[in-house]
């Protein structure tokens, strides 16, 4: 990938015209030796090379075609032998002469078109301050892109919640640099999640921060694996708000066997479970000092005999948690309560559940939903998950493909919940006519975490983009909504988003119990805070049945000035 | 008309291969890259950089002619040179001016005969 980057650079600095003629051909031999195996690395390093030796020959050597003719070779014979033109008198200057004075032309000029180029790309970035555009705003945005030079993120682990054929590849996360023991990993959502609570507990975030997020997801469970689903729909706090489940979600729950199991606990019980939640804190949590200070809150409410009270699963989890929040300051802290038995184990993938995720994607059509050119030729595509690369590429290149000669593109979020950190990172590689980052707040940044640009042969790195997003846009199409609004790359149509952002790694306590603790502290290199529990805001609020409307009007209006 | 090709020659090692490779049919950059190697039996590779150095340069003079994309072609990148009419001359002079070079040097480097007395 960083050859493969080095080689793209390589062709961009060649001269304009070479690079427009050939410099696809040149990335197409280079993807078609690329590899894994030592000898295609080699190979690619070889390219690299003679990419840069064409790099030097050409502006060195080629001046004669760096610039577009603007007089035909004169009196060059044609097949019938008859000259093409005729040149004015005979006087020929001398070669040097001429060689000079080509050079010293073509240096202004590439200087000249340089420094327009330069001025088309590049804006200065000021540190204003971030304001949100009324729903009324209808100006354009800036569409240029500003590098971070601070990045810190972590790869998506798949974390929607499953239920349907659609959404069974959500779970799956087969690829995560946090995985070091494979432990389920969760994330944290409102307290609203609870609206489902077999407890009847319904209690809002803003009523109740201390205990705000009390719903995990496990992000290292399989796409088909029934345990995991399982699992996951059943545990009590993993469930999504009711309005926002699919029908068919609703159902399958119903269908999943589920033994239940409601933990009385006594003192025993309890003080075994302090003492691993602390064991584990100390062990994991990224910040030692945080951890000391928590950990010391749990043993004087301990032995203040403040849990003594609480015999019940459920409610004792949730005192934890208050008091690992009310410590920490860290609301991603989370005790789980499970009624259902905990497995030992997060489960594996095999092929045979690779297989089955592949199937159900390709019969969903990983989730591309809708490509279409609508009038004014203004491009649509409606996204409903971001699915690993590794199966759904070649669909996501073919439906951008199928968009590539639009002159503005909306991206229809409203119906995602998430997914896969390497496929918001391929989408927006068409949105970029150069690598870009894009923030996940979900620890360290990997090779993933950057844009593919400029993608070959693509045309919408200088289109305007509109992202329509709603209640439910969660996770993962959270950050692409996100990256692209604060790289001021597009607009953001429609509603707050749901606001999942961080997560944290699920250690079992016990059958029935684990805890949720943030390893790794995400830095934002773009100076904000994300959208934890508050949601993306979009450019321009309007409820999310309108927002394609409004997004059409806007880009049709932006297409007119132009 | 026979063309006039004798600005052109003689041809540098990567053009007359270049010529070579397209003078049987139409190949892609990659197609010529394999066949140069394949005609000099691995000992000639091509690099891309060269490749489309001397394509420019061929293209220029109308010796090579882009032809376009395939129908069905799997990648629409991917585009087809073809060998034009003044550089199947030119690579014919080539070959000629290099029969003549081969036949000098065998005439030259041949042992001489004892002469019978």
């Amino acid at each position: 990938m960083i050859l493969r980057s080095a080689y793209v650079w390589t062709l961009r600095l060649h001269p304009r015209r070479f690079r427009q003629s050939f410099a696809d051909e040149m990335l197409l031999i280079f993807d078609q030796v690329a590899g894994n195996h030592a000898a295609a690395r080699l190979a690619e390093a070889k390219l690299v090379g003679d990419g840069i030796v064409s790099l030097v020959r050409q502006w060195a050597l080629r001046s004669e075609f760096r610039c577009e003719p603007t007089v035909a070779v004169a009196a060059l014979p044609v097949a019938d032998g008859v000259p093409a033109f005729y040149t004015f008198g005979s006087f020929k200057p001398r070669p040097t002469a001429l060689i000079h004075g080509l050079i010293l032309s073509i240096a202004v000029l590439c200087a000249a078109l340089l420094a327009t180029r330069y001025s088309w790309n590049h804006t200065v970035h000021l540190p204003f301050p971030i304001v949100a555009r009324e729903a009324n705003n209808s100006s354009p945005k800036r569409e240029s892109a500003i590098i971070p030079s601070v990045v810190a993120a972590a790869p998506y682990a798949a974390q929607s919640a499953a239920g349907s054929a659609k959404e069974v590849g959500r779970e799956s996360g087969p690829k995560c640099s946090i995985a070091r023991r494979k432990p389920l990993r969760l994330q944290v959502e409102p307290k609203q999640e609870q609206a489902e609570n077999p407890a009847g507990e319904k209690t809002t975030a803003s009523e109740q921060p201390a205990t705000a997020a009390t719903g995990l997801r496990l992000g290292y469970a399989k796409p088909s694996d029934t345990r995991s689903n399982s699992l996951m729909r059943n545990r009590s706090g993993f469930s999504r708000p009711q309005a926002q489940q699919p029908k068919s979600q609703d159902a399958a729950r119903a269908m999943i066997p589920a033994v239940v199991v409601d933990v009385k606990l006594d003192a025993a019980h309890r003080k075994a479970l302090v003492d691993r939640t602390i064991a584990n804190l100390r062990q994991y949590y990224f910040d030692r000092d945080v951890a000391q200070k928590t950990v010391q809150a749990l043993l004087a409410h301990e032995k203040g005999g403040d849990d003594n009270a609480v015999a019940e699963g459920g409610a004792f989890a949730d005192l934890l948690t208050r008091q690992m929040r009310d410590a920490s300051h860290d609301m991603h802290l989370i005790m789980e309560y499970s009624r259902e038995r905990l497995p030992d184990h997060p489960p594996k993938q095999t092929s045979e559940s690779l297989a089955r995720y592949r199937k159900a994607m390709e019969q969903e059509n990983c989730m591309f939903k809708k490509a279409e050119i609508l009038p004014h030729s203004i491009g649509y595509l409606k996204l409903n998950f971001f699915p690993d690369t590794s199966v759904c590429q070649s669909t996501a290149t073919t439906a951008m493909a199928s968009l590539n000669h639009a002159d503005a593109i909306i991206f229809d979020l409203r119906d995602n919940t998430g997914g896969f950190e390497n496929m918001v990172a391929l989408i927006a590689s068409y949105l970029f006519d150069h690598p870009e980052f894009m923030y996940s707040p979900r620890g360290t940044p990997t090779e993933q975490s950057w844009t593919r640009s400029p993608v070959p042969g693509n045309r919408l790195a200088d289109k305007p983009v509109y992202v329509l997003t709603s209640a439910s846009t969660w996770s993962g199409a959270e950050q692409f909504s996100y990256d692209l609004k604060v790289l001021k790359r597009a607009t953001l149509v429609g509603e707050t988003t749901r606001g999942g952002a961080h997560a944290g790694v699920f250690h079992r306590i016990d059958d029935h119990f684990g805890v949720g603790i943030p390893e790794v502290k995400p830095i934002n290199p773009f100076g904000t805070t994300d959208w934890e529990g508050t949601g993306v805001e979009p450019d321009v609020k309007v409820e999310a049945a309108n927002a394609l409307e409004i997004a059409e009007k806007l880009a049709e209006s932006k297409l007119q000035k132009k | 008309m026979k063309e006039d090709t004798s600005e052109f020659v003689p041809l540098s090692t990567a053009t007359l291969h270049i010529l070579l490779s397209l003078a049987g049919e139409d190949r892609h950059g990659y197609g010529i890259m394999q066949e140069v190697a394949r005609q000099s039996e691995g000992q000639y590779k091509l690099g891309p950089g060269t490749l489309y150095d001397n394509l420019q340069k061929l293209i220029e003079r109308q010796m090579v002619q882009p032809v376009g994309r395939r129908a069905g072609e799997e990648d629409p990148r991917r585009r087809y040179y073809r060998i034009s009419l003044l550089g199947k001359a030119v690579l014919s002079a080539e070959v000629a001016r290099l029969e003549d070079v081969v036949r000098e040097a065998k005439m030259r480097l041949q042992p001489a005969k004892p002469r019978r007395t």
